[in-house]
């Protein structure tokens, strides 16, 4: 895994995203390093004292991927979880309810009914961190409604993305 | 060092057939495990589960509430982030508080290795054979996910595996890298402290396997006693003056255990900590005896102390 400082436009984007959930004051005095991975550009946090172990041999793995670059940025569910704990205000979440917590750790989508609470003006096609009861982050999702239309009954309103059980799913796999 | 055998006698050979060991082995234990039988009756059985609180992401009341909500029972130990799980309603490895990584499974013996690690925060730590990264987090944990961790795994699948782990307990001070202990010199540095929780042959883990009773040979505890030695010396050699170096084993076999750490002691510039949990290191076995610091190192025994089986030695590098 080779770490590089991210380009300009990649910290802008990072920029973007980290004040988009709230949470760019507490990113603002932390590194942030980028590394290819699998075809995909990740964003780690890790300890500035942690990089000078980088200049004899490469890392297999550093610090804490909290999301993923591409067109956006997209936090992982290591990041979404750092956001829902540290984040100085609650935009782009969603909280579902303690059935659908299940589902959702199995990789399922949202169903309208099982959402009690919602950011404001929350737009289609959002990424947004789903919660459960307990304010912990269970997942990403993408909204397939805007607002109101978030809590319809029998519908798919989120597509989750990503999930806090397939940490399991994926050591095992 | 060539494993020491034993003759057989009409004790030995009762026990190894009342539970199915082989005879070489129950000879051994015989001479290093007080009260053995008491101990091969105990070996039968499931070891104790525990879990420890990961307080990277929740408080050690919040995760005790919520999972005695469940209806788990849980019961403080000796560490205050271990819980020893005397009921759980379910699995206690498919709760969502384990999936996001709020609490980490792990023997109680194991966590008392990091607990003598005695970290600090800003620290630089090297863990040797780190994966699965049990007690990589935990170390994370005591730093509060400063300083700097290095974990060492040189199988890339482990390696793979350990990565999960990091990430689902939030650690962000850990670096991964795939190297053999014996290599480790080629990180170019010295650390305050190092762990060798060092691979053995895994006598202690024998309730979790029980093919081990008649699969283990002396041969392998000779093959692993070799390599330890070799491991040991490399991890001496990176901590700083004044740090300490933390070797574990889960084996109870003294060629693994004692002699491997004695085999540092003629230098004279290591000394060996006590550590106040757990029986006192073998300062005799066969007809050797051995530096008398030894007794500071220990041995934890599932029917004396409900962990499974472990050993334990603080050593200080002058």
């Amino acid at each position: 895994m080779k770490h590089r400082e991210p380009t300009r436009q990649e910290r802008t984007l990072i920029n973007r995203a980290l004040d988009r959930w709230g949470v760019y004051a507490f990113f603002r005095d932390k590194l942030m390093l980028v590394a290819a991975v699998d075809h995909s550009t990740k964003v780690c946090l890790l300890p500035a004292n942690l990089k000078p172990f980088f200049a004899n041999l490469e890392p297999y793995f550093a610090g804490l991927v909290i999301g993923e670059l591409k067109k956006q940025f997209t936090p992982s569910i290591a990041g979404a979880d750092l956001f829902a704990r540290v984040a100085d205000s609650r935009r782009y979440y969603i909280t579902v309810s303690e059935n659908a917590e299940k589902l959702v750790l199995y990789g399922r989508d949202v169903m309208g009914d099982s959402i009690v609470e919602a950011s404001d003006d929350l737009d289609e096609n959002e990424l947004v961190i789903i919660l459960n009861s307990k304010r912990d982050a269970i997942g990403v999702g993408r909204t397939r409604f805007a607002g109101k239309s978030l809590f319809q009954k029998e519908r798919i309103t989120v597509t989750t993305l990503l999930d806090a059980g397939s940490y399991l799913r994926e050591e095992g796999g | 060092m060539k494993t020491a055998l034993f003759p057989g006698s009409a004790e030995s050979q009762s026990l190894a057939a009342e539970y199915g060991y082989d005879d070489w082995l129950v000879n051994r234990f015989l001479r290093y495990v007080p009260d053995t039988h008491n101990f091969l009756a105990t070996m039968e059985r499931q070891p104790a589960r525990y879990l420890r609180v990961n307080e990277l992401k929740i408080s050690k009341s919040d995760l005790r509430a919520r999972l005695e909500s469940k209806g788990f029972e849980l019961e403080s130990t000796v560490l205050p982030e271990v819980f020893l799980v005397k009921r759980s309603p379910m699995s206690i490895g498919a709760t969502t508080e384990y999936m996001l990584g709020q609490y980490y499974l792990q023997d109680l013996s194991s966590c008392l290795a990091v607990d003598a690690l005695d970290v600090g925060p800003d620290q630089t730590i090297l863990d040797i054979a780190a994966a699965p990264g049990g007690k990589t987090t935990f170390i994370a944990q005591r730093m509060k996910n400063t300083g700097s961790v290095i974990a060492l795994e040189p199988n890339e699948r482990r390696a793979r595996s350990m990565t999960f782990n990091l990430a689902r307990c939030g650690v962000s001070n850990t670096a991964v890298f795939r190297l053999d202990g014996r290599d480790a010199e080629r990180l170019g540095t010295k650390f305050d402290r190092v762990l060798l929780d060092a691979p053995c042959s895994c006598e202690g883990v024998i309730p979790k396997d029980a093919t081990r009773k008649t699969s283990h040979s002396p041969g392998d505890v000779e093959y692993c006693s070799n390599r330890q030695e070799k491991l040991v010396e490399s991890a001496a050699r990176l901590v700083k003056p004044g740090g300490v170096l933390v070797y574990a084993t889960c084996s109870f076999a003294p060629e693994e255990n004692e002699m491997v750490v004695e085999s540092l002691l003629h230098s004279g510039r290591i000394s060996v900590e006590p550590i106040p949990y757990g029986s006192e290191g073998l300062t005799r076995f066969d007809d050797r005896e051995f530096n008398a610091q030894l007794k500071n190192s220990r041995r934890l025994y599932p029917h004396l102390h409900n962990t499974t089986g472990f050993f334990i030695a603080k050593l200080r590098i002058n």
